[in-house]
């Protein structure tokens, strides 16, 4: 049934929609307008469904290029993970450990991780792009950056 | 990429020579008078990006309380945008008991909880002064055949969908709720109004081109186009006429026999808990504030009418506020 | 002669030493908030408001100005070197600017988006100077039912946005429109598909998409080919060189988006993104080879750099001569006007002339400073891409999320963020184009408040849009361009898979 990849899409895509749609219909009711809230998404969950049964039919193939794009080695998935798992403890410890430190760190760290190997100019960039940004943000623009544990 | 950090500096050197001094005193010495004093520097939240009123209005607080030299900390301002202000709400929530912080808020405060878009309500907080106020106006294009607020209510009572009315914000918040309010008491079925909101501000525009019939908005912005001749203001919700050029003309909707008035007022707010003597301390420094030039002068800037009220004042009048409004939002049908 | 004693008492300030110095400054300043991530137009006003309240109304507001107009000519320069764009103007920018400096041309990509922009910005100047109080009643000619065809009408370049399957690009589209359909809606203020979830109560901000669907999608790739070095060794990177052939080709898009854009920039609330989309799209209608815009194409990068900096200085006329804030932006700008005293509106031109002129001479001014102190700083902009790889990606990475943070200070969008450059990076596994997305993340919701505003005007009565030529026209020219290319393209389609499957015989 699903040889083709736009076929396995095109599911995917219609199961989304479905939920959607399924939300759309429970919105709540707006008694006093003349166009209520649900209208126009109701119109999108249909067209994407829509659209995905002409994607589930549709008979082009695949071209080599596409093909070659959604291949990749292990090992390129497993530091693509990494990179992510990075800026997710960036983003969750920003505001605790503050702007300066997390962004040096990350900067030094992601960029030692992905192979930069002049340890002295990753230290010095990251700590001086880290001190611009936060000083120029807080002291000139005075829009304040999380100082975190620095009380800066 | 050495070049390109040099760069980056002298643009920043440059820069700080072009903003000048813009951070001033940070002395350390302590105030003379009340109980409590500030022994830190003091958070205040603008529970909406950089730009808007509220940033505004606590940036333009911060501004006088250092420059002035009334408060003897820093005052910086942090923002917190989202959910209408609901983001900045459920942030200052979280600063049970702290002297240190405070926000600025205006009738959002009783609107949004009301509309079920917020948790925590005007109730959860400290009120400590109310500043300043603004009031609504109700526009038509000057060729309208309307020329005051009895000949459009007359109009709405026989039919309320022939009339289409434009505001900036959605139902159910300022804009929406200060027409609602006095066509309330004219006798109009406000469940019927025709209302629209454009968040982009086409509200004026939709008027001038002919597309909409009333636009709901502040009085302040109206005064250019009236002096222009291109539209006319039917009424005004302040208690008493305004005072200034133009602004005197405006008739209230009380004096056209319209028993109802809508203050856009601006205060400050601090945690749930706060020590009644840092309210006390807050409540002096605000009249001070309030009472000062320098604070006059940004006043008649940014075009804002008086109303300092201190915090128990402030706790009724929210109060019965937020009375009126549920009351209206409930008939229509935008409580949740 | 009033407007021509007005216009050179303009000049007269514009000219006068102190002029000229905040002309400078202003510009400079624009341009450089306008490089900072999350910092745009809105930004760099608002932050430069304080800084004029001591100074001469007419000179600030000049100033004023040159930041505003500083900030869109130097939000390009991320777009162009990173896929980063840092405001909606910028977006378009980055479908040609970004291929070319991948290319490494990207010093030649960042000097013809200075000359385009100082083209449209230069042509807009001039118009505004001729036809403001004739524009000023095509300013407010738009209302609801006009908006809606106007974006309906941007919609249809979806179809041209994409290079791959048409379905595909559709497919993209309906899933933009509905991510932007969360939030409360504003006709009713029902909330939708937020799941209780303060934080998506006021929508999803066009800077997570923007920067999660490419600059994040872009960072997955460059992560993938971390070890490529072929930038480390381009001496062209830098070299802004533009050949005649180069220029000849610039110079029919940058005439017609002068025109087009500065007039879309009239309209209040279309401005300078919608612009600069349907420049793109109407260039790559009338260009011989079509095929080659997506792919660092001249004139897809300088139709929509011209198109953004004209609307910028279409946008002056119904702020100046009506008073009438545009977009968010000149929101923004008009509060400073506001605090310095200066009413902007239909009297501003009567009572005070040298600030009306004033402005728009310091435009030619400004225009000027913007292109000479651009183009020397072009060769060490365009080396960031020198920078190696682990390093640029760790920093791009930060730009954005620093981008994001600077709007709300909220970590949710933070994730937000990521969330969207997990779907870009998807979308381009199985290559469903971001461009429809993105394009119809922001014009999607405008249509869908402009189609119910004018239904809820016409009591529901769809007949209301056969009673407003403007918006007639605007639909008729829609439909024409979704249906035509259909028709012929069905037939070459056919064409092309009998092509294909003999060849793969």
């Amino acid at each position: 049934m699903l040889v083709r990849i736009n076929q396995k899409l095109a599911v995917v895509l219609a199961v989304l929609a479905g939920v959607y749609l399924f939300l759309s219909f429970n919105l709540p009711k707006y008694q006093n307008a003349i166009i209520d809230a649900d209208m126009v998404p109701k119109g999108l969950g249909v067209l994407l469904l829509f659209f995905a049964v002409l994607l589930y039919f549709d008979k082009k193939e695949e071209t080599e290029a596409e093909k070659k794009k959604r291949t990749m080695t292990r090992g390129n998935v497993l530091i693509l993970l990494a990179v992510l798992a990075f800026i997710l403890i960036y983003i969750f410890l920003l505001e605790m450990v503050g702007f300066l430190i997390m962004t040096a760190l990350f900067i030094f760290g992601c960029s030692l991780f992905l192979g930069y190997r002049k340890h002295v100019s990753n230290a010095i960039v990251s700590i001086v792009f880290s001190l611009v940004i936060y000083g120029l943000f807080n002291y000139l623009l005075k829009i304040n950056l999380p100082a975190g544990i620095i009380p800066l | 990429m050495k070049k390109f950090l040099a760069t980056a500096a002298a643009f920043t050197m440059l820069l700080a020579a072009g903003c000048s001094n813009q951070s001033s005193g940070e002395t350390g010495k302590s105030g003379e008078n009340g109980d409590w004093k500030p022994t830190q520097p003091i958070e205040i939240t603008a529970p909406a990006g950089p730009g808007g009123g509220w940033d505004t209005t606590a940036r333009m607080v911060s501004q006088v309380f250092e420059q002035e030299k009334m408060i003897e900390k820093r005052l910086p301002v942090v923002n917190k945008a989202g959910g209408g202000g609901a983001i900045g709400w459920a942030y200052i929530a979280g600063k049970k008991e702290s002297e240190h912080h405070m926000f600025v808020a205006s009738p959002p405060l009783v609107l949004v909880p009301l509309n079920g878009q917020s948790e925590y309500g005007y109730e959860d907080f400290t009120p400590l002064a109310n500043v300043i106020a603004d009031y609504g106006a109700f526009v038509v294009k000057a060729d309208a055949k309307w020329n005051n607020l009895n000949d459009l209510f007359e109009d709405m009572k026989k039919d309320p969908t022939s009339v289409s009315v434009i505001g900036t914000s959605s139902p159910g918040s300022m804009d929406h709720m200060q027409f609602v309010k006095i066509a309330k008491a004219a006798g109009v079925d406000v469940t019927k109004i025709k209302y629209i909101s454009d968040p982009d501000a086409g509200g004026l525009t939709a008027v001038l081109n002919g597309s909409v019939d009333v636009y709901t908005t502040g009085v302040a912005e109206t005064i250019e186009q009236v002096k222009a001749g291109k539209i006319k203001v039917l009424g005004i919700t302040s208690e008493e006429r305004l005072e200034g050029e133009v602004l005197s003309d405006f008739q209230t909707a009380k004096e056209q026999g319209i028993d109802e008035t809508f203050v856009n007022w601006r205060g400050f707010f601090g945690p749930p808990g706060m020590d009644p003597a840092a309210v006390k301390y807050y409540e002096e420094k605000f009249k001070e504030l309030s009472d000062s030039p320098a604070w006059d002068e940004i006043r008649k800037k940014y075009g804002w009418g008086e109303l300092y009220m201190d915090s128990k004042e402030y706790s009724e009048f929210l109060k019965k506020e937020a009375e009126d409004m549920e009351a209206l939002l409930k008939e229509l049908g935008l409580a949740r | 002669m009033d407007a021509f004693n007005g216009l050179m008492s303009g000049f007269q300030v514009a000219f006068s030493l102190q002029g000229i110095l905040f002309v400078f400054i202003g510009v400079f300043v624009g341009t450089f908030i306008g490089m900072m991530p999350g910092l745009g137009p809105i930004s760099a006003i608002a932050i430069m408001i304080p800084i004029t309240y001591s100074m001469d109304p007419t000179v600030a507001l000049v100033m004023m100005a040159g930041v505003y107009y500083g900030a869109i000519f130097g939000g390009s320069s991320s777009s162009i070197l990173l896929n980063a764009p840092g405001v909606a103007g910028t977006v378009a920018t980055a479908f040609d600017g970004y291929p070319m400096a991948q290319q490494g041309k990207a010093g030649k990509a960042l000097a013809i988006a200075a000359i385009a922009s100082f083209t449209g910005g230069t042509v807009s100047v001039i118009l505004l100077m001729l036809f403001t109080p004739i524009l000023s009643a095509v300013a407010v000619s738009f209302g609801p039912a006009e908006y809606f065809a106007l974006m309906f009408l941007g919609l249809t370049a979806i179809s041209s946005l994409s290079d791959g399957s048409t379905i595909k690009a559709f497919i993209s589209a309906t899933l933009g429109f509905m991510v932007v359909t969360i939030g409360i809606d504003s006709q009713t203020g029902t909330s939708r598909f937020t799941f209780g979830n303060p934080n998506l109560l006021e929508g999803i901000d066009f800077l997570v998409i923007a920067l999660g669907l490419f600059a994040l999608a872009e960072v997955s790739t460059l992560v993938l080919n971390r070890k490529d070095t072929t930038m480390n060794d381009n001496k062209d990177l830098g070299s802004l060189r533009i050949s005649k052939e180069d220029f000849k080709e610039m110079s029919g898009p940058m005439t017609r988006q002068s025109f087009l854009g500065f007039l879309i920039g009239v309209l209040p609330g279309a401005g300078a993104t919608i612009a600069s989309f349907i420049a793109y799209i109407t260039e790559k209608k009338l260009a011989k080879k079509p095929e080659e815009f997506g792919k660092g194409s001249i004139k897809g990068l300088a139709a929509p750099e011209t198109a953004n900096n004209a609307a910028t200085g279409g946008a002056f006329v119904p702020l100046l001569s009506l008073g009438i804030p545009g977009s968010g932006t000149t929101a923004v700008l008009l509060g400073a006007f506001l605090v310095l005293g200066v009413q902007p509106g239909p009297l501003l031109i009567q009572d005070r002339p040298e600030v009306f002129w004033g402005i728009i001479a310091s435009m030619y001014v400004g225009n000027i400073f913007l292109l000479i102190l651009n183009l020397p700083l072009i060769p060490y902009i365009a080396k960031v891409l020198r920078i190696p790889r682990p390093l640029l990606i760790s920093l791009v990475i930060i730009f954005s999320l620093i981008g994001v943070y600077a709007i709300s200070f909220n970590t949710f969008d933070l994730y937000m963020l990521v969330v969207f450059g997990i779907i870009g990076f998807l979308m381009r596994m199985f290559s469903f184009p971001a461009a429809p997305f993105i394009l119809a993340f922001i014009l999607g919701g405008m249509m869908e408040q402009a189609f119910r505003q004018t239904l809820t005007i016409s009591n529901g009565s769809l007949a209301i849009f056969l009673d407003k030529p403007i918006a007639l026209t605007l639909i008729v020219v829609s439909l024409l361009t979704i249906l035509v290319p259909l028709y012929t393209g069905r037939r070459k389609l056919k064409v092309n898979n009998e092509d294909h499957t003999g060849k793969t015989l």
